[in-house]
């Protein structure tokens, strides 16, 4: 027997109206991962997790899950339960019933429904909360209550809708970190729908970044960081300066890009043409004491500088670019406004973005 | 991409065929026998209705009494409607549910204490003589037969109209008149150019409603002797209506100005909306308190208002509970044997059966399809929604006098001498008729609840494993319980009540409801009336407690129960 993705997303299409929601969407997940749907507002992602529950109906494309098609399915027998946005609980059921609707529905003998949703609390750490109704509770402990009800029917796929964007700063911390801890511990895979880069990098074994209703790239936290495929991908994670220019020439194994600030030494091999983007992160822009060797250095006045507490953000100028550098605070105690200098970035950090 | 559901198109074709059999036939009905005969289509009946003196009178009496009605009900209704829209003062919330109280009984069992207190041998009457003011016993209901019925239907129809305007004055966003005033107007200039304007359409709305209803008013212009009405002469047609088409014509009459009414009242309520909705801001109101004078000129109107309109109930319950009364001012003797007599006698103890199953029937049937209309509606959007929302509406416009007439012209001679011929039982028609007329409440009550649940819930249950009748069991039904009864309610305690489908479907002693055997006993001998008025008591304690359930369940919103659109 072949061993098929746990999801299969094909050519999905869907229009509301004039407005196309999702264009041409292929992906696939596999078992066990923690993969998201990262995006800004409106790009799709939604839509496309609402498609896997069975919720909207693609104008086009298959689902298919762990190789069998779904896409004809209702709601009810997607068996992916997920974890809505605003949690959705019940309030003329208590937690406890809250958290046996499925099995209820599944038919699953009352004494093990007991049990298992005892078992199921247990693990969000809301033991001892059966019977409180959901307005009772605080907005992380409803949030528990809703990860409690989708695992405790143990299916092979989670989605989660924005789960974190109703907790505030300090709780969004503790709650990624323990759904964290509950998929390793289920193994479990989760579908993870999040406008949130932080909650994308820090958690996803993959991600996929959408932009209006397409994937702008697939692939791991780490490489879409380091080497993201496009400039929307570079800007939407993390912070990005981007460096236009015409690559120029090869030399000695060397590509070389016409900035504004000079000629850069790039290590990615690029095509010569008039159109070249570099991208170059703020915490890889430093002060130098002088031209370097494997550094692109540039000269550049600070037009500002902000305090984010453990880092500091220096806005730059330099041949009628502005730029961003992330410096920690140590590093740039001793900048101020007005300050002209030379700064740069290693060239093995100067990463040239796909055309 | 949508395929239709079994649990989608049953409901629909239930639900249509159950209006269709029950209501669009009998009015069909209506119309062909009113415009055919023999010798093909004709508008002559109808013509008879401008050219024959007697229907001429009855037709110009009609639109008197509504015309006289309507303009009563807006004299009560607007000052009331300000002061409780615009002003705090003292004991507001308490006045506000005794407005509700004129409505917890037909007027036409309120005709009854009226008689007492007007007739030749009652107590106004007495009084003057009694003071020397007048020579004989004076029979004012006779000499004012009109002012009578028009005093009484006003009273007992001014707080729907009050809730319109309430509701209409409330929907106006305060910033547009703060931004009259803050251009220069005075207080009185902001009401005249800005609020009376954009309250007109609710305002018109609510008086065409009024308008339609004491049009059709068949029981007040029957208890005071009053022939020579429309509904009245409807009324005495059902005998004869397998012979005489005249009938029909008024009834086809009749129905055309109250469809028209509606008609024209949802196109005001329409375009109150398009403006109430304008740049909503959320700006909230912030009522004025009334000065000391202000507050006891409002006191003594609310106090006038209400005590005239209880005046006719309260003579109810002094009728129900004296031995004698009459050439008297105070009814002379007491007792509460009526209470049991009323419920004690064969005709009232089956009366009472009656209605009670009658109600309950009715109630059960439209919280069926009062909730599945709203389910389709709101929840399954489904092709034609717009339509079956406007059809279970239309019973709205569709006086129970029109319904009871085509039941008895179609299902007579359609089903004869069987359950569905109401000459043999009229138990079935009977509840269908009164759950036709109170579906518009049950759709309302559900299609709210249902706007506020929020339809993640139910999402939620389809996603972890609920069909979609296990969603409606599990989640949607509970969810929307509070509003589903306090709709029930509602339904039960108008339907305990409800006076023309009972006078006119009703032609048995054996199938007597509750009114018909109130109206029968009016006439009777041996303290009859004593007796109509202990049952009448019963009722209006009955209605009174369920208003009162209802609205501890639905809050300010009961007033949108019986909004004109």
């Amino acid at each position: 027997m072949p061993i098929h993705p746990a999801i299969e997303v094909c050519g999905v299409t869907k229009r509301f109206g004039a407005v196309t929601a999702l264009d041409d969407v292929s992906f696939s997940v596999e078992p066990g991962e923690l993969f998201f749907l990262l995006g800004p507002s409106g790009c799709g992602k939604t839509t496309l997790l609402r498609i896997l529950a069975g919720l909207e109906t693609p104008d086009a494309g298959t689902i298919r899950f762990k190789g069998q098609d779904v896409a004809e399915l209702p709601p009810h027998e997607r068996g992916a339960p997920m974890v809505f946005q605003n949690y959705a609980l019940w309030p003329h059921l208590n937690v406890r019933d809250n958290v046996a609707f499925g099995l209820v529905e599944r038919k699953v003998p009352k004494t093990e429904i007991g049990s298992r949703v005892a078992d199921a609390l247990d693990r969000v750490g809301l033991k001892g909360y059966g019977t409180r109704l959901p307005g009772q509770l605080s907005g992380g402990q409803q949030q528990r209550v809703v990860l409690a009800r989708a695992l405790v029917l143990n299916p092979p796929v989670v989605l989660l809708d924005e789960p974190l964007s109703n907790l505030d700063a300090k709780l969004r911390v503790e709650m990624r970190a323990e759904i964290e801890e509950l998929h390793t511990q289920s193994r479990i895979t989760f579908i993870y729908v999040t406008h949130d880069q932080a909650d994308a990098l820090s958690l996803a074994t993959r991600m996929a970044v959408m932009n209006a209703g397409q994937v702008s790239a697939i692939g791991t936290p780490l490489d879409l960081y380091l080497r993201p495929p496009n400039a929307f991908c570079a800007d939407f994670l993390g912070e990005a300066n981007i460096v236009e220019g015409a690559a120029r020439w090869v030399e000695g194994g060397r590509w070389k890009v016409d900035t504004a600030v000079g000629v850069w030494t790039v290590t990615t091999p690029v095509e010569p043409g008039p159109a070249a983007r570099c991208l170059v992160r703020p915490e890889n822009l430093q002060p130098m004491a002088g031209p370097a060797d494997g550094f692109n250095a540039f000269e550049a006045t600070i037009t500002g500088i902000r305090m984010n507490g453990p880092t500091v953000t220096v806005a730059l100028e330099s041949g009628g670019l502005a730029l961003r550098a992330t410096l920690l605070t140590q590093q740039g105690a001793a900048l101020h406004k007005g300050q002209r200098g030379l700064w740069g970035v290693a060239t093995a950090n100067t990463v040239v973005l796909p055309q | 991409m949508r395929r239709l559901r079994l649990t989608t198109w049953f409901p629909i074709l239930a639900v249509v065929a159950f209006l269709g059999v029950f209501l669009m036939w009998p009015l069909a009905h209506v119309f062909t026998r009113a415009c055919w005969d023999k010798t093909g289509f004709t508008l002559g009946y109808l013509r008879n209705l401008f050219t024959n003196p007697v229907q001429i009178e009855a037709v110009g009496m009609s639109f008197l009494i509504a015309a006289c009605v309507t303009v009563t009900c807006t004299a009560i209704a607007m000052p009331l409607a300000w002061l409780f829209a615009r002003r705090t003062f003292p004991g507001k919330v308490l006045w506000s549910g005794l407005l509700l109280v004129p409505m917890i009984l037909p007027p036409f069992v309120s005709a009854v204490g009226m008689k007492i207190l007007f007739s030749r041998a009652g107590a106004l009457s007495t009084l003057m003589m009694n003071l020397g003011l007048a020579n004989g016993p004076v029979d004012w209901l006779g000499r004012f037969p009109l002012a009578g019925i028009v005093l009484l239907e006003s009273l007992h129809l001014f707080p729907i109209l009050y809730l319109n305007l309430v509701a209409a004055l409330g929907n106006i966003d305060p910033s547009l008149e703060e931004a009259a005033l803050n251009l220069g107007a005075s207080p009185v200039r902001v009401f005249r150019r800005v609020t009376l304007p954009l309250a007109l359409p609710g305002l018109f709305a609510g008086m065409v409603l009024i308008f339609v209803w004491s049009f059709t008013e068949l029981g007040t212009p029957l208890v005071f002797g009053l022939r020579r009405v429309l509904p009245v002469m409807i009324y005495d047609s059902v005998s004869e209506i397998g012979t005489n088409p005249a009938g029909y014509a008024q009834v086809a009459f009749v129905l055309i100005i109250s469809a028209l009414g509606f008609w024209i009242s949802k196109r005001l309520i329409a375009r109150d909306r398009s403006v109430a909705t304008l740049g909503r801001l959320s700006v909230g109101r912030k009522e004025v308190p009334l000065t000391r004078a202000g507050t006891w000129l409002a006191t003594g109107f609310l106090l006038a208002v209400l005590g005239l309109a209880v005046l006719p109930h309260l003579s109810v319950i002094l009728l129900s509970i004296s031995r004698r009364w009459f050439l008297t001012v105070l009814p002379q003797g007491w007792t509460l044997e009526f209470f049991g007599r009323a419920l004690n006698s064969d005709l009232t103890r089956e009366a009472v059966v009656n209605s009670l199953g009658l109600s309950l029937g009715a109630t059960v049937l439209d919280l069926v399809l009062g909730f599945g209309i709203a389910w389709l509606c709101v929840r399954k959007r489904v092709i034609g929604g717009d339509w079956l929302d406007a059809l279970s509406m239309l019973p709205l416009a569709v006086p129970g006098l029109v319904i009871a007439f085509g039941y008895m012209g179609c299902f007579s001679g359609a089903f004869p001498n069987t359950l569905l011929d109401p000459r043999f039982n009229p138990m079935i028609l009977l509840a269908v008729s009164y759950s036709i007329r109170r579906l518009p409440y049950m759709v309302r009550a559900a299609h709210a609840g249902l706007e506020q649940v929020s339809t993640t819930y139910e999402e939620a249950a389809a996603n972890l494993g609920a069909s979609p009748l296990r969603v409606v069991w599990r989640v949607t039904l509970p969810l929307i319980s509070a509003n589903l009864l306090a709709g029930a309610i509602l339904c039960f305690s108008f339907s305990m009540l409800e006076v023309s489908d009972s006078l006119i479907l009703a032609q048995s002693e054996r199938f007597y409801p509750i009114t018909k055997a109130i109206y029968a006993l009016i006439d009777s001998l041996e303290n009859g009336v004593n007796i109509a008025s202990a049952l009448g008591v019963w009722a209006m304690l009955l209605l009174g407690a369920g208003l009162l359930w209802a609205t501890a369940l639905l809050g300010k919103r009961i007033g949108q129960m019986f909004r004109a659109g």
